[in-house]
Order: structure tokens, then C-alpha cells, then sequence
């Protein structure tokens, strides 16, 4: 046969040539040149599992388990992975939700960035133990649907709601303001301990790369688990908290607004830190209702959520004489034996300030007792003008001085979040108050500080604290909540026991605890006594221009080598005496003798069922 | 040297079987590796290969020439045979099922026809510039090719096209390979762009014609060259088409009797037909694409031409998955054993179809380089092995196979990378499956035993 075509067998190699090269040159692109496909490539098959730790556990001094890890279980989804012919109807009925929801869940906007049908989100979160039994057994049938087992927060004692703080989902900003530390859907410690010692409690989380099937199933691991990190469970705390001191003064206080907070006077362990009205702090444990009961509580015109231990200001009324006694005479102002003529009122000027009919004071431990307004006016106004009647502002200042070292006035550092400072009054404060111009002023301008009224505030804590001072004769240390870490074996204490002293000679203390002491024994803190235990106490009615008068009252027992110092302030509860008083003296009897005499039991009652809430 | 080649794609095609495989359980004893894993079951069918290679190797070449037709026939009968008695497997009756094991008679088809187009083009008398003998010839290949399409198995029928490059080296015209391509062409761009848009620029093409041939007369380069500039800035904002495309067949109807007048009548008559045949290819194609093509039809058409329409996790899921898969294996790839997404069943079909997916993954560019340099040499040297036969039939043959691959490698790794339809045919000699392993091991062998013996007998 003739070959016509001779030159037609190489235009057939160059077109072979040419394909081979344009495949080569395909795949050049694909491989070398375009990087965009293998990072696709990089999101689909390996995916990050995040393991998540065991957030650390919380005991009360004694060993009684505060706070517990309840699993519950989040439900994942990945949109393209889920069958179409899913039996939907029993998968929502496992999980009790209604088709309706379902789609809802299920089709998110995915023109939002935080949403991908390929990535797997959360479907339902929080799922109970039970619930998740059940669906468990038939997760099989639902391709594109898996489980993460989280912890979150049991309390088993519902008590101490402020003290112990909530867990929640971290929000966007702390997510961002943590430099990765956080993602989105993790834990976090909100308020109180939990808040305090996040850092302790949350533990590392753990990675775990896995190799997933274009169904969404695991086929392995990744690098044969060589980039797998495990989860490092957070750290145990045991707190200086009695919590069946705790759930006595949580009990006591019932229907009733304001705050208690007990210190252990040599150490500073905060022994209980209730604040009223309270909550049950498994209400606010991450579930399904957890959104209803944070607006329930939050919309409460009570505000359960404040924590009125720290974070109230009140003004401490008559409890402040046995501090501004103990500067008196330090300053000498006044000597123990100092005698003011009290004639029933204290007048100046146009100025008048009852004082209640009592027997005469002839010495600062009988003023104590029996509360004289006029005799702590007098005190008052010698500390303020110790340099001269026209220049306040020293005497004030040297005051000032001395209540700040008795803690009040700036913030103690306590372990708790959001802890205020009170506010005590300086010679600026009161220049700006009482320009020069507008004619100063002068030690009878603000006499009822004297009294511990008008503008002074101090935290229930620091009332607590002042008690602890003069308990300990002179010193404190911070007070505080966080006892040990545990690690390991090992406690790991966790407070300064450094002292703060007082420059108050420890001396001129004793007047003041027997003028205390006489308070219990024969005056306005009777009610607050206990037989066989020697207390020192002061109360205090502060005059409230908005209703009836506040209830407070500061004690430690025994007097002489105290254990407990107590501060109660019950909201328009009339005088120190009636309520405050007998709380604190129930509290301490329970904490020293672990029982309160039958004797007592129709205070505790009274206690008990009393209603001080007026709710508009 | 060629067969060196065969046995180098075999063990290649082995290895990946092998490492997609992977997830399977290899522990579990001999017999279970053997008859259970997919890669055992390669591993019989290479053995049956050679089998089978040595078997075609000793025939004497003089049986193919006499029975080209026979077997051709053969190849008919079974094709026929496995509409009525086939397997139905994903759609198509392309199977005779035997057990576990599975046979494809489109395979033997294809040899086949190689053997028949050899035997019909090697005749003496057969020119293919001649009418008769060309439509003799297309209807050796179109026969099995119709009745590989009612199975329906797409993929396979397309195969019987590439008997096109043998018959273009046997001399059938050129102009009707550029027709064809021209068409083509237009058809497929008729699928993606609107009508009106292609039409335009099909007019303005023929009135540049038009122009070149007219050197001379400044009125008509004027108007004619208004006419073009209106024409692009329509191309681009096609607002008043209709007045538009009145006034193009206007002008291109006057240029025509202006070229005409003019003497020069050739260009004319040349443009005109030319111009209205696109259109009305255009016109076809877009009717056919929304009227007759089904919906997954559509899809695969998008997929491939058009993929930014497409749903990156619906129709376009596998392609991108393919692209993915090769596109991690960066230069070096992941290493054997390595690969993620093909162990991880993202790719589909990943021991058939798909299986260069596993070589770019897991082999990187290094690897896909090799194999598509590899598969070159084979068909540069089929070529040369063609060129150098004094038999007219083991010439033709050489070409029927040599197309017969070409078409099986371009549309395979082409498909995988995103260049080519999803058409379901196999890489030769690597891709999973017996029934193809066998076809390109027969063909091959008959290739070398015509090779090997062709000094001793000439015709």
C-alpha cells in the first residue's frame, strides 16, 4: 500500500506531546503551583477533636464537696453529612424536640462565617445523662451527628450561690482577649471562686487530630496520634468556707436583704459569705433552662445576683464607736477613763442629735454599752480638731489614716470578684463638698460621721474584718476564701499569712472589748448572747432616710482568744438588737459549740419564718 | 522496552490498589487477602493476565489477520448478549457476572474493532478518500459504539471514537477533523453562553472575512469597521440585540453581493454558509441543553465547563474532591501508605476511576510526572512500533490501539484534574478491574507478537 500521509504520523506524536503536556502542566498547577486545592484539602480530612479536662473540684473547709462535674453531652452535626432519608421523626422524639426545631437547628444562615455545611457545629447542646442514654444506643442511625461529653457544675450543698460563682460559655470578647487560649463553646468561671480561680480550676485541654471519611466518620488518627495531646484535669480547691455554717446563716436570713460574713480572726479564713436573697446555685448550671433562670433572676427587683457581702456599701452606724474609740485613745483624744455628760441630745448650734435616756458614761467601755451618740460626737470632734477647730483637715486626715489601716475605706483583696472599698471621707473629699468659698468646713459639719452615719460606707466584709481586728487586738490578715490547691498529694496553701497591723497600742484595746462585751452581757446586744461564752459585740441601727432603719451588728467569741468575728446587716430590719444580733448570736453558737441551746430555738424559729421583704 | 512499560503500570496499578485498600483488614490470613481484599483480587487477575499475555504471545500472528472479522463479530454477539443477560450495576447493563467476579464485554468489543478496522483498512483496495469505504469504516466503529450507548455506558462508546486517529493517519480528509473540531467547539459553547452573545460574535467574524477580502474602498472599510466597533460594545452590554443583530445580517448580507460583485466570489460563498452553520449549532445546542439533556446531564456539563455555577457539595463534590486530593500531594506527595482523603473515601471510585487521585496524593508531582511521562512513552513508541510495520494490518492495528489508549489516558487523568467530563473509563493497565486489565493486556500482547515477527512475513 503507498503511503500518502507519511507527514500525517507526526502531527499525530506532536498532539500526543502536546496532551502530555498540557496534563503535566495541569498538574503542575494542581500540585505545586496553586497551594489553594491542598489546604482544602487540609480542612476536610483531618479535623482537631477537642478533649475537654475535668474542671477542678471545690471543698468547704471540712472536706464537704462544694462544687461536682456533672457529664452532660453536646450534640454535634455536620449539615452535608446527614442522610436524607433519616428517620427524623424518632431522632426528635429521642431527644424530645419537635420537627419544627429540628429544622430550625439544623439550617443555619450559612452566609454567616461561623457556619459551614462542612464543618460540624453544635446541634443541641447539653444534653442530659438520661436523655443521652437513650440516643446513644441509636446514634448509628444518624450519620453526621456526634457526641462531645462536657462537665458542667453540680452544687449538692445549694448553698453559697455568691461565694461559689457559675461556670458559662465564654463570650466573643474573651475569646478574643485570651490569644487562643479560649475557643468558642469552652467554659468559663463567670463569678466568685470559680471566677477567682479560673485559671486553677479550668485545666488544659487536650487535642486529638483525627482523620475523617467523606461521611463524617473517624478512620484513624492522624500521624498515628504523634500531635495528640490529652486533657490535664484543672485543679482541686478547698476553700476556708464551714459550709454548714454557710447554709445555718443562709437559713437564718430568709426572706430577709442584706449580707453576713464570718472570719476566723487569727488566720483570716472567711468562714461563710451569705448574701440575701440568695439562689440556688443549680439553677445556674449550663442546661437547656439555665437562659430562663438567669432572666428570672436577673429581672428579680431584689437583685439576687448582687453580692451584697462586697459589693453593697452600707453605713455601719453605731458598729464604727469601737474603732473610733480605739483611735481616740490612741490619738488622746480621749483616755479610757475619759467621762462625757450626756443630757439625752447632742446640740450645736442650730444642730440636734438625740441620744437614747441611759445611765451616765464615766469612762469610753460604759459609752461602748451603751452606744452614746454624744460621747463618740465628742470623741469625734477632739481626733478632728486635735490641731485646731479651724484647720479640720489635719485632725481628719490623721483619722483617715487609721481607718485605712483598719481596712476600710480601700479594697481588702479579698478572693472574691468584684469586691468595693466603701468610702471614708478625707479633708479633700470634704473641701470639694464644702468649698472655701461657700464657707469650708469645719468638725460640726460632718459630726455624724462620728456615729458612723452619713457619708462613711463600708462592705459587710469589712465590718466583718473590723471585728477581726479588734478581736486579734491590732492586726488582720486579708481575709480570704482559697485554702489550698491540691496537687497530687500535696496541699499547696494558697493565702499570705502576712499580718496588717494597726498602730493602735494594744493596750488601749482592752476597754474597748470590755465596753464590747458589756454590750452582750447587759445592753442593746443581749439577744445575741450565749450562755458560758464570753462574747464582745456592738450594735448598730442605721438611720435609713428611705424607710425603716437597717439592722446591723459586729461580734467576736470568745472574748478573750476569739475564733469567730461576725458581721450581720439586715436591711430595714429596725434596731441592731432585734434581728441582727440574734442571727449573729445563733451563727456563733452554732460554730463554737457545733449545736444552739434549746433555749434558743424560739429565736431560730422566729428567724426562720420572719419576713422583712416588702416587695412593691 | 514496551513491555517493560506494561509491566511497570501493572505494579504501579498494584501498589495503589494496595494503598487504597489499606483500610481493609490485610491480617486476617492468605485466602482472605486473596479472594476478599480488593487488592487480592487484582493480584489474581495480574496473575491471570500473564497468564493470558503469554497465552496471545505463542498464537501465531497469521490468526488475527484471518479471524479479525470473526472475533470482531464475537465482540458483537456479546455485546447483544449482555443487554438481555447482563448484571445491572449502577445504572448501566455493561456486566456478565460470574460469582464475585465481573466481566465487561465492552473490553472485548473494543479489541475487537481494532482488529476489524486493522483487517478493513489494510484491504488493498480501500481508500478512505472514497465515500463508500468511509462510511464502511465509520460503521465498522459506530455498530458496537450503538450498542454500547443503549446499556447505556457513555464512557465506553466515546472510547470507539479514538478508532478517528487511526483512520486520519489512513487518510480520511483533514477539513473534516476541523469541521468536526470547529463544531464541536461550538456546541460546547453553545451549552455555556447564551445564543444571541455567540451569534454576534460569529457575525463579527464573518464580516472581518468579509473585510480582508475587500482591500479597496474607503466607504466600505468605514461602514464596515462602525459596524464592528458597535458590535463589540454590544458584545459586552447586549441591550438592543434584536436591532442589532438585523443590522449585522444586513451588512453582512450587502458585504457578501459587495465581495460577490467584486469577482471575489470564493470568500463569499465561503463565509456565509459558514456563519449561518454556527448559528444554527449554536441554536441547537442551547435547545438541546435545556430541552433534551436531563438535569445530571446538565450538571456534568457545568461541572466541567462551567464550575463556579456549580454546588461545591453537590454535583461539583467529586471533581473538587479529585482536585483536592492531587492538589495536597504538593511535589513529593504524602508518601505511600499516606494518603488522607483517598484513605478516607472522599475520592470516589478511588481504585477505578479515580486511581491517579492516589498516585497525586500520595506520590505528589514526582509521581503524576512520571506516570503521565510514562504513559507518553508508551504511545510515542506504539507510534514508532506502527511506522515501522511492513504489514499494512499490523500498521492499522498498532493505530487502533494506540488511539484506543490515548483516548482511555487523556479522559482519565484528564477527568481526575478537572480538564475533562466525569466519563467513567479506567486508566489502562493501573485502574482496578480485570475485564479492562485483560482488553489492554491482549491488545498489547497481539501489539508486541505482530512487532516481534514482523520481518518474517510481509504483505
Amino acid at each position: 500500500m503507498s503511503d500518502v500521509d507519511q507527514t500525517r504520523k507526526n502531527y499525530i506524536r506532536a498532539l500526543i506531546i502536546l496532551v502530555g503536556v498540557i496534563l503535566i502542566g495541569r498538574a503542575l498547577h494542581l500540585q505545586v503551583l496553586d497551594g489553594s486545592y491542598a489546604e482544602l484539602a487540609e480542612a476536610t480530612a483531618i479535623e482537631k477533636l477537642t478533649l475537654y479536662p475535668a474542671r477542678g473540684l471545690i471543698y468547704d473547709r471540712n472536706r464537704n464537696l462544694l462544687i461536682h462535674n456533672n457529664p452532660v453531652f453536646d450534640l454535634w452535626v455536620t449539615y452535608n453529612q446527614v442522610s436524607k432519608d433519616m428517620d427524623v421523626g424518632a431522632f426528635c422524639e429521642l431527644l424530645s424536640i419537635d420537627t419544627t426545631e429540628y429544622k430550625k437547628r439544623l439550617n443555619k444562615d450559612w452566609s454567616d462565617i461561623r457556619y459551614s455545611r462542612s464543618k460540624p457545629f453544635v446541634f443541641l447542646s447539653t444534653i442530659s445523662a438520661q436523655t443521652y442514654g437513650a440516643f446513644q444506643e441509636r446514634l448509628f442511625e444518624f450519620p453526621g451527628f456526634f457526641v462531645q461529653p462536657r462537665n458542667v457544675r453540680g452544687y449538692p450543698q445549694a448553698h453559697g450561690a455568691h461565694v461559689l460563682g457559675f461556670i458559662r460559655e465564654v463570650n466573643a470578647s474573651e475569646v478574643e482577649n485570651s490569644e487562643g487560649s479560649y475557643q468558642p463553646g469552652d467554659y468559663i468561671g463567670a463569678s466568685g471562686l470559680e471566677k477567682a480561680y479560673e485559671d486553677q480550676l479550668k485545666g488544659v485541654k487536650g487535642a486529638q487530630f483525627v482523620l475523617k471519611d467523606n461521611l463524617g466518620r473517624i478512620v484513624g488518627s492522624y500521624k498515628d496520634g504523634s500531635l495528640d495531646t490529652s486533657a490535664v484535669a484543672g485543679t482541686n480547691l478547698i476553700t476556708t468556707l464551714d459550709i454548714d455554717l454557710q447554709t445555718y446563716a443562709e437559713k437564718l436570713m430568709v426572706n430577709k436583704i442584706g449580707a453576713v460574713v464570718a472570719i476566723e480572726p487569727a488566720t483570716g479564713e472567711i468562714l461563710l459569705m451569705a448574701s440575701m436573697p440568695t439562689y440556688d446555685p443549680n439553677r445556674l448550671t449550663i442546661s437547656r433552662e439555665r437562659g430562663q433562670a438567669v432572666q428570672e433572676l436577673s429581672q428579680d427587683s431584689l437583685k439576687p445576683f448582687f453580692n451584697r457581702t462586697v459589693m453593697a456599701q452600707y453605713a455601719p452606724g453605731s458598729i464604727f464607736k469601737p474603732v473610733l474609740a480605739l483611735i481616740g485613745l490612741e490619738e488622746g483624744a480621749i483616755q479610757p477613763s475619759t467621762s462625757i455628760s450626756c443630757p439625752g441630745y447632742y446640740a450645736y448650734n442650730n444642730f440636734t442629735w438625740g441620744c437614747r435616756g441611759h445611765p451616765p458614761t464615766p469612762n469610753v467601755s460604759r459609752a461602748i454599752q451603751y452606744s452614746c451618740n454624744t460621747y463618740f460626737f465628742q470623741t469625734f470632734r477632739r481626733i478632728v480638731d486635735q490641731k485646731s477647730f479651724y484647720e479640720p483637715q489635719v485632725g481628719l486626715d490623721t483619722l483617715v489614716e487609721h481607718l485605712y489601716q483598719f481596712g476600710l475605706g480601700r479594697p481588702l483583696g479579698v478572693d472574691v470578684p468584684w469586691e468595693e472599698e466603701g468610702l471614708v471621707p478625707t479633708s479633700e473629699y470634704y473641701d470639694r463638698k464644702y468649698p472655701r468659698e461657700k464657707g469650708g468646713w469645719k468638725s460640726p459639719t460632718i459630726l455624724s460621721v462620728g456615729i458612723g452615719q452619713g457619708e462613711i460606707q463600708l462592705t459587710t466584709l469589712q465590718m466583718a474584718n473590723m471585728a477581726a481586728i479588734i478581736a486579734n487586738r491590732g492586726f488582720y490578715i486579708t481575709p480570704h476564701l482559697g485554702k489550698f490547691l491540691v496537687k497530687g498529694d500535696s496541699l499547696l496553701p494558697l493565702a499570705s499569712s502576712d499580718p496588717w497591723k494597726v498602730d493602735i497600742r494594744p493596750e488601749l484595746f482592752e476597754p474597748v472589748i470590755q465596753g464590747m462585751m458589756s454590750v452582750v452581757e447587759a445592753g442593746t446586744g443581749r439577744a445575741a448572747g450565749i450562755p458560758g461564752i464570753s462574747m464582745a459585740g456592738k450594735t448598730g441601727t442605721v438611720e435609713n432616710p428611705h424607710g425603716i432603719d437597717h439592722s446591723t451588728f459586729i461580734a467576736f467569741a470568745p472574748a478573750e482568744n476569739p475564733e469567730i468575728a461576725i458581721a450581720v446587716y439586715v436591711e430595714n430590719a429596725g434596731g441592731g438588737g432585734r434581728y441582727a444580733a440574734p442571727i449573729a448570736g445563733l451563727l456563733i453558737e452554732q460554730f463554737l459549740n457545733k449545736s444552739v441551746h434549746p433555749s434558743k430555738k424560739y429565736l431560730e424559729d422566729w428567724m426562720f419564718q420572719t419576713n422583712l421583704i416588702s416587695k412593691p | 522496552m514496551t513491555f517493560s512499560l506494561y509491566l511497570a503500570m501493572v505494579g504501579i496499578g498494584w501498589l495503589m490498589i494496595y494503598t487504597v485498600g489499606y483500610s481493609e483488614d490485610y491480617s486476617k490470613g492468605f485466602s482472605h487477602f486473596m479472594f476478599e481484599t480488593q487488592v487480592g483480587k487484582q493480584t489474581i487477575w495480574i496473575g491471570i493476565a500473564f497468564a493470558v499475555f503469554l497465552f496471545t504471545y505463542i498464537i501465531d500472528r497469521k490468526f488475527w489477520e484471518t479471524f479479525a472479522y470473526p472475533i470482531y463479530g464475537v465482540g458483537l454477539v456479546l455485546l447483544v448478549a449482555v443487554l438481555i443477560f447482563g448484571r445491572e450495576i449502577k445504572g448501566a447493563t455493561s456486566w456478565f457476572a460470574f460469582g464475585s467476579f465481573t466481566f465487561q464485554p465492552s473490553e472485548f468489543a473494543k479489541f475487537g474493532t481494532a482488529l476489524a478496522m486493522a483487517a478493513y483498512l489494510s484491504t488493498y483496495r480501500v481508500n478512505l478518500r472514497q465515500l463508500r469505504h468511509q462510511v464502511l469504516a465509520l460503521g465498522l466503529i459506530l455498530v458496537p459504539t450503538g450498542l454500547i450507548l443503549l446499556q447505556p455506558d457513555a464512557g465506553s462508546a466515546l472510547v470507539f471514537l479514538s478508532f478517528l486517529m487511526l483512520m486520519y493517519r489512513e487518510g480520511f480528509p483533514a477539513n473534516v477533523y476541523i469541521l468536526g473540531f470547529t463544531s464541536i467547539v461550538l456546541l460546547l459553547l453553545g451549552f455555556v453562553y447564551p445564543p444571541g452573545q455567540l451569534l454576534l460574535g460569529l457575525g463579527l467574524l464573518g464580516l472581518l472575512a468579509l473585510l480582508f477580502g475587500l482591500r479597496k474602498g474607503r466607504l466600505y472599510w468605514l461602514l464596515g469597521w462602525g459596524g464592528l466597533a458597535a458590535g463589540v460594545i454590544l458584545f459586552f452590554k447586549p441591550a438592543h440585540l434584536l436591532y442589532f443583530a438585523g443590522g449585522l445580517g444586513g451588512l453582512l448580507l450587502i458585504f457578501s453581493v459587495v465581495n460577490w460583485v467584486k469577482k471575489n466570489t470564493q470568500l463569499a460563498t465561503l463565509v456565509l454558509p459558514v456563519v449561518l452553520y454556527g448559528a444554527m449549532l449554536v441554536y441547537v445546542s442551547d435547545f438541546t441543553f435545556h430541552n433534551f439533556l436531563k438535569p445530571h446531564q446538565q450538571d456534568r456539563i457545568n461541572v466541567w465547563l462551567n464550575p463556579a455555577k456549580c454546588d461545591r457539595q453537590g454535583s461539583l463534590y467529586n471533581v473538587l474532591q479529585s482536585k483536592m486530593a492531587i492538589g495536597s500531594g504538593g511535589l513529593q506527595g504524602k508518601g505511600f501508605l499516606e494518603g488522607t482523603l483517598t484513605k478516607g473515601n472522599f475520592v470516589p471510585e478511588q481504585s477505578t476511576d479515580f486511581i491517579f487521585c492516589t498516585i497525586g496524593e500520595e506520590q505528589g508531582f514526582v509521581g503524576t510526572f512520571a506516570i503521565i511521562g510514562l504513559f507518553l512513552l508508551l504511545l510515542l513508541r506504539i507510534v514508532t512500533i506502527a511506522e515501522r510495520q511492513r504489514s499494512a494490518f499490523a500498521k492499522c492495528y498498532a493505530y487502533g490501539v494506540l488511539g484506543i489508549l490515548f483516548v482511555h489516558i487523556v479522559v482519565n487523568i484528564g477527568m481526575t484534574m478537572g480538564l475533562m467530563p466525569i466519563i467513567g473509563i479506567p486508566l489502562p493497565l493501573i485502574s482496578k478491574g480485570g475485564s479492562s486489565l485483560l482488553g489492554f493486556t491482549v491488545m498489547i500482547a497481539v501489539l508486541l507478537k505482530l512487532d516481534g515477527s514482523r520481518h518474517r512475513n510481509s504483505v
